[in-house]
């Protein structure tokens, strides 16, 4: 992050970004004091509450200390204790700007969503486009085919790097794919280009996707999809350059959240910044259940 | 049965909006009295050049889109989306199809009206007047389909073709073969009519019919140029209703005084700076697609946000008549058949000036310019294929041709880029639809178009 330390030390803001399957939290003040990643899933309501808590715990800092609460994500409407929703869009311009001030195109390949983002050199969003109607190309796609190959999802991009050809998976719909996977592998493709053909495949529709914002670079992938190194770099050969990664790409959207709300916070309240630590009002906060659109 | 509940009643800015379901009420339960009074009814396409030529034959229309529609605003769709499936017919064919076959083959099997069935239902008709063109492909089969569960009802199909596009062909050099055609399918159409109700077209009823009409398209073109006012009087939303006497009632004198009613509206809500909104941020192009119909709302909520949507693509189905520079008859047939051929190649003139243009995409560029838009709204609906297959590439067309300008106001630059939203659904199909993920999307559109606001303001 670009930011300047010495600019607000003494106060906290935070970023709770959840998305259809990972929950993410992130502190910050001058810079990123800490972050926390846990799942999101049906059964863990309380999950977002638990996170924020957990990354509270692990800065050593109370409810009260946080000036500013920004949610984003797919969850992000019913989040009692935060002062704002702002959508992931324009979380991730945000948080991806804060870290690369060079982007201008932001991949994020989510668990169940394809984003395209145009940023402009201030972290605002130009334009957007997202796939949110077919899994084909998110990570729910992957975890479909590595469940299918008997995989650790995490291995899928280790198994495709070890192809020098990767097979050609013709089917876009994730269920026909898993078929045609399956298929393959009896007939005895190899494994390893098995996956090699599914990370062309699914990169490929990737590009389909975020291609009508015309991309211009810096390109950063963000979300989980940036944590599988043979995918980026599909995505990069088939770009023609090289892609950048955040070093967490899960924490783009609750960094860019986080720093959203200090300078809703910073730009509002302007006496504030001689104002001491500490002598601020508390704010109170309800830690209630966070309801996802029931 | 209802098995959906109807969302909440959408809001209108004008009051005329506001008459709109009244006045569709009506006509659908019109044409069931019509029947009952002895009249011809015929199953009718919207857009078919046909209108006039029906009315001067005194036959009731039964618009089978509307109808299709009102079951998808009414969220009563999805019993005879499921009934036209049984029947071995793919959900991914266009659902107002499906709908309009699934009501009439549960119609013919009850020999009356499924029970509650909308606004009471679509009326069983003596004739389907089917209408092949390039607009929509689905228009050359549903009748035909009809017909295997409706044996004794006719069909006449009018072949109603326009040149396509092409930058080195000039529609001049081929519209007497055109016109050649299309009158000829038109009279066709009124042979077919006489037959069917036993008695000969009145020519000079059918001219004033016409007159009517052009008339009625040139204040509809003047109505809605007063929404270009900032803020904008009318929007989008109330534009899904104002269109039906455009659309359904074309040639009647109701729909000349409607237009009449809204154009006094608007003049007035103009005087008194009453917009669609109290803080007007942002105006945006409805660029193409049909609605969700169960979704209008939708449009609200994009008003909530501050945006409005002063012009649309979607149901402008008229231009001023003069520009159409229609050589001069006394012929009615031939003046509509020169009325389609000139309204649906209007913009290619200015399509050539424009390397790269298109005239879809041109006339995207006159209204971003005319109505002063900042960002562009599209619909693509999944089983709508012939009107929503080119939206992306007319998106990425206008951004290729249409690059941002700067522009001085107030003696400051200021950069004119048009972001887009394509909202991804259906027409009437609710299983494609999630209100949570179109608002979210709704949500980051406007966030973008505050940030780019912002951008402009501070350059």
């Amino acid at each position: 992050m670009t930011e300047n330390k010495a600019s607000c030390p003494q106060y906290y803001f935070a970023g709770i970004d959840i998305g259809s399957t990972m929950t993410k939290a992130v502190i910050v003040n001058g810079g990123v004091v800490c972050s926390v990643i846990g799942a999101t899933g049906p059964e863990q309501r309380r999950l977002a509450g638990d996170v924020m808590r957990e990354a509270l715990d692990k800065a050593g800092l109370g409810f009260d200390d946080i000036s500013y609460l920004v949610a984003t994500g797919y969850g992000r409407i019913n989040v009692p204790f935060a002062d704002r929703q702002i959508t992931e869009i324009s979380c991730h311009a945000k948080g991806v700007s804060s870290l690369f001030p060079q982007a201008r195109t932001i991949i994020d390949i989510g668990g169940q969503d394809v984003k395209g983002i145009k940023i402009n050199a201030q972290g605002k969003p130009l334009d957007f486009v997202m796939n949110d109607k077919c899994a084909a190309g998110t990570g729910r796609f992957l975890e479909v085919i590595a469940g299918t190959l008997g995989l650790a999802l995490g291995d899928l991009g280790k198994t495709a790097a070890e192809s020098n050809n990767p097979a050609r998976i013709s089917s876009l719909c994730t269920v026909f794919a898993a078929q045609e996977v399956a298929s393959r592998l009896s007939e005895g493709t190899s494994l390893g280009d098995l996956v090699a053909g599914i990370h062309h495949s699914v990169a490929e529709r990737i590009l389909r996707t975020v291609s009508r914002l015309s991309l211009e670079r810096e390109v950063v992938v963000t979300g989980g999809g940036a944590k599988n190194g043979h995918l980026v770099k599909t995505l990069g050969d088939k770009l023609g350059y090289e892609l950048l990664v955040p070093p967490e790409p899960l924490a783009t959207g609750a960094i860019g959240a986080a720093l959203l709300g200090k300078d809703r916070f910073m730009n509002a309240l302007p006496g504030l910044h001689s104002t001491p630590a500490g002598q601020l009002p508390a704010r109170p906060r309800n830690w209630g259940e966070v309801t996802f659109f029931s | 049965m209802a098995e959906e509940q109807e969302k909440a009643k959408r809001k209108t800015a004008t009051e005329a909006a506001g008459r709109i379901g009244g006045m569709v009420k009506s006509a659908i339960g019109g044409a069931a009295k019509a029947k009952q009074a002895g009249k011809k009814t015929a199953y009718t396409f919207i857009s078919s050049s046909y209108d006039e030529i029906i009315r001067a034959m005194d036959i009731v229309p039964v618009w089978t889109e509307n109808y299709a529609g009102i079951c998808g605003v009414k969220r009563d769709v999805n019993r005879f989306l499921e009934r036209a499936e049984s029947l071995g017919l793919s959900r991914s064919l266009c659902t107002y199809a499906l709908c309009g076959l699934g009501f009439d083959h549960m119609r013919e099997e009850l020999g009356g009206m499924p029970p509650n069935a909308p606004w009471g239902g679509q009326t069983r008709p003596d004739m389907m007047l089917s209408s092949g063109q390039i607009l929509c492909d689905p228009r050359n089969k549903w009748y035909q389909a009809a017909q295997q569960f409706m044996p004794d009802v006719p069909v006449y199909n009018v072949d109603l073709p326009w040149p396509l596009y092409e930058d080195n062909v000039e529609v001049a050099d081929v519209a007497s073969y055109y016109i050649k055609h299309i009158m000829e399918e038109l009279h066709g159409l009124i042979d077919f009519l006489e037959k069917q109700t036993g008695k000969k077209m009145d020519y000079d009823r059918l001219g004033e019919i016409v007159a009517l009409s052009e008339r009625t398209w040139d204040l509809i073109w003047n109505t809605y140029e007063l929404r270009r006012a900032v803020p904008t009087p009318m929007d989008t939303g109330d534009a899904m209703n104002t269109m039906v006497p455009m659309v359904f009632m074309m040639g009647t004198q109701e729909a000349y005084d409607f237009y009449l009613d809204l154009h006094r509206e608007l003049t007035e809500r103009i005087a008194r700076k009453e917009g669609v909104v109290e803080d007007e941020k942002y105006r945006l192009l409805w660029g193409g697609g049909l609605p969700s119909w169960f979704a209008l709302n939708d449009f609200n909520y994009f008003n909530s946000k501050g945006a409005v949507f002063p012009a649309e693509t979607t149901y402008r189905m008229i231009e001023p008549i003069d520009r159409l520079n229609i050589p001069k008859t006394s012929d009615p047939v031939e003046r509509l058949a020169w009325r389609w051929l000139r309204y649906w190649t209007y913009w290619y003139d200015k399509a050539k000036k424009r390397p790269g243009s298109e005239p879809d995409v041109e006339r995207l560029i006159q209204y971003i310019e005319d109505y002063k838009i900042d960002g562009i709204v599209m619909h693509e609906a999944f089983s709508c294929r012939t009107w929503h297959l080119g939206l992306i590439w007319q998106l990425n067309q206008l951004k290729k041709i249409y690059r941002p300008i700067p522009i001085l106001s107030l003696g400051k630059k200021v950069g004119r880029e048009h972001p887009s939203l394509i909202l991804e659904s259906d027409i009437v199909d609710m299983s494609s639809y999630s209100e949570v993920e179109t608002r979210s999307k709704i949500d980051a559109f406007i966030e973008t178009l505050e940030s780019l606001k912002a951008a402009n303001e501070v350059s």
